[in-house]
């Protein structure tokens, strides 16, 4: 009798992303108690960042698939996608999502929405051509494994005081910050720079770190989807199918998708300028060097 | 998957819970009293592979555990794979307390050797009492220890919800119905 799963364990991959998010609770700690012994006006500034934040925690599903020009379909319009997303959910205990197709030829699928239940998978027409139906089959897990792991919610979490950050940096200015120092003008100033100062540093470190999360939670999708369709290979044949033919795709094209990337398959803007530290998807290397490992698991080496 | 779990993504494979399985033995009288609807002496578990050589050996030795069983009592195995790669192992039997206990021993077999979560659902089929024979499926939903029924419709893709409404409201208190409707999911192609 083996001892543990068969599906190994994933300890690398979790020990990586409870550092990052220490690393960003700590720097955004730091950083409100620098705002709060500057005193710094937060109450506005965090009105402000809160409601946009909610906004695109409620709306994040419409506004994505408005982007996208995506379409809802009903399971007549499209029988197969909706069988196989409900043997998946299924499988997960997740319940049904809303599923929409938008009329592209690039290949990719993503999934948004604030919990499972309000949750929306989308595929475009144009994995639908390319991908036989395992392929696609690993691809919706990936993608159902975004929902289940609350991604959407995490990040958005993640981003908050990084989007607060570079508030500060971008209006401060117009906000009036430093304005209730005028009475000791050389304290005022200096305020003002160290605040700016550290709005920028907090800003660029919090950055780098969302996407290094942003990378290792597209990493665990990877997994959750090999491990609910118990075949790491289904997933590998499919990320080597779309990332070929993204490379062929002209970049005209995958700019109108470029804020969707953090929640896609496949980064939409390719390119190895964008793989490492500044991608929000690991290299194509990294994931199937991942898959490999968890089918040696698999088999018990 | 706890709190700590989805928030650093460690995707595990929901568990499996058998125990609410036997409540459909008992269940089956009223089935065919309170709903009229006849037994069909088929029934079905339906699990999910793993591409792994342990995976095979399991299924091998359920295999040979499931044609000792059959050459004992009047049970009939048959194994399938359908389009979506999930396994189906239909039995045919007179006695339904030997259709869910060879059910329960398939998925107690599986669960031993450390692929419970594989399992997806246990199917029961009835009939209703007309001409046409048409099916009732009986699901036993392994993610939730819960029950639901399944009426699919014509060729296409429909599901006659009315009767599955009606059928869950009778059979509430007598079987674990699964509650809420979202997660009565269809099984579209079920091989008997």
């Amino acid at each position: 009798m083996r001892p543990g799963h068969w599906y190994g364990r994933s300890t690398g991959l979790t020990v990586r992303m409870a550092i990052v998010m220490l690393l960003l609770a700590v720097i955004y700690l730091a950083f409100i108690a620098l705002l709060f012994a500057l005193r710094v006006n937060l109450v506005f500034i965090g009105v402000v960042v809160a409601g946009m934040a909610l906004v695109q925690y409620f709306y994040s599903d419409k506004l994505v698939l408005l982007s996208m020009g995506a379409h809802e379909v009903s399971a007549d319009q499209a029988p197969e996608l909706h069988s196989l997303i409900e043997r998946l959910c299924q499988q997960i205990d997740l319940p049904k999502p809303r599923i929409a197709v938008a009329d592209t030829d690039v290949p990719n699928a993503f999934a948004t929405g604030r919990n499972p239940e309000h949750a929306v998978v989308c595929v475009t027409s144009g994995i639908m051509r390319r991908l036989d139906e395992n392929e696609l089959e690993a691809v919706l897990a990936h993608e159902l494994t975004h929902v289940k792991n609350r991604d959407v919610a995490v990040i958005t979490f993640a981003s908050i005081f990084s989007t607060i950050a570079s508030f500060i940096v971008q209006w401060g200015f117009w906000l009036g910050l430093g304005g209730d120092r005028r009475d000791d003008r050389n304290g005022g100033a200096g305020a003002t720079v160290l605040i700016y100062l550290a709005s920028i540093i907090v800003w660029v470190v919090s950055y780098l770190l969302i996407l290094t999360l942003s990378r290792y939670r597209e990493l665990a999708a990877d997994r959750g989807s090999a491990i609910i369709t118990g075949a790491p290979s289904h997933l590998m044949s499919a990320l080597v199918k779309i990332s070929g033919t993204m490379a062929r795709i002209p970049t005209q094209d995958l700019r109108q998708v470029e804020h969707q990337n953090a929640f896609m398959i496949v980064p939409a803007l390719h390119g190895d300028s964008f793989s490492g530290l500044f991608s929000t998807h690991p290299s194509l290397e990294k994931r199937l060097a991942q898959l490999r490992e968890l089918q040696r698991q698999m088999e018990g080496a | 998957m706890g709190l700590l779990d989805t928030l650093f993504g460690r995707t595990k494979p929901v568990k499996s819970k058998s125990d609410q399985l036997f409540a459909m033995a008992t269940a089956s009288i009223t089935l065919q009293t309170k709903l009229d609807l006849q037994a069909s002496g088929a029934a079905g578990i339906v699990f999910r592979p793993v591409e792994s050589s342990y995976f095979r050996q399991a299924e091998e030795e359920l295999t040979q555990l499931l044609e000792l069983s059959s050459k004992e009592s009047s049970v009939s195995i048959r194994t399938e794979t359908d389009e979506y790669g999930y396994r189906w192992i239909v039995l045919t039997d007179k006695l339904f307390e030997d259709l869910v206990a060879t059910i329960h021993m398939v998925s107690l077999t599986l669960t031993d050797k450390g692929f419970g979560e594989q399992l997806l659902a246990a199917v029961f089929r009835m009939n209703q009492a007309d001409a046409a024979n048409r099916p009732v499926y009986w699901v036993y939903n392994y993610k939730r220890g819960s029950f639901y029924p399944f009426v699919p419709q014509g060729t296409a893709q429909h599901r006659d919800n009315a009767a599955e409404l009606h059928f869950s409201t009778i059979m509430d208190g007598e079987l674990p119905v699964e509650k809420a409707p979202e997660y009565w999911y269809a099984l579209w192609g079920i091989p008997f």
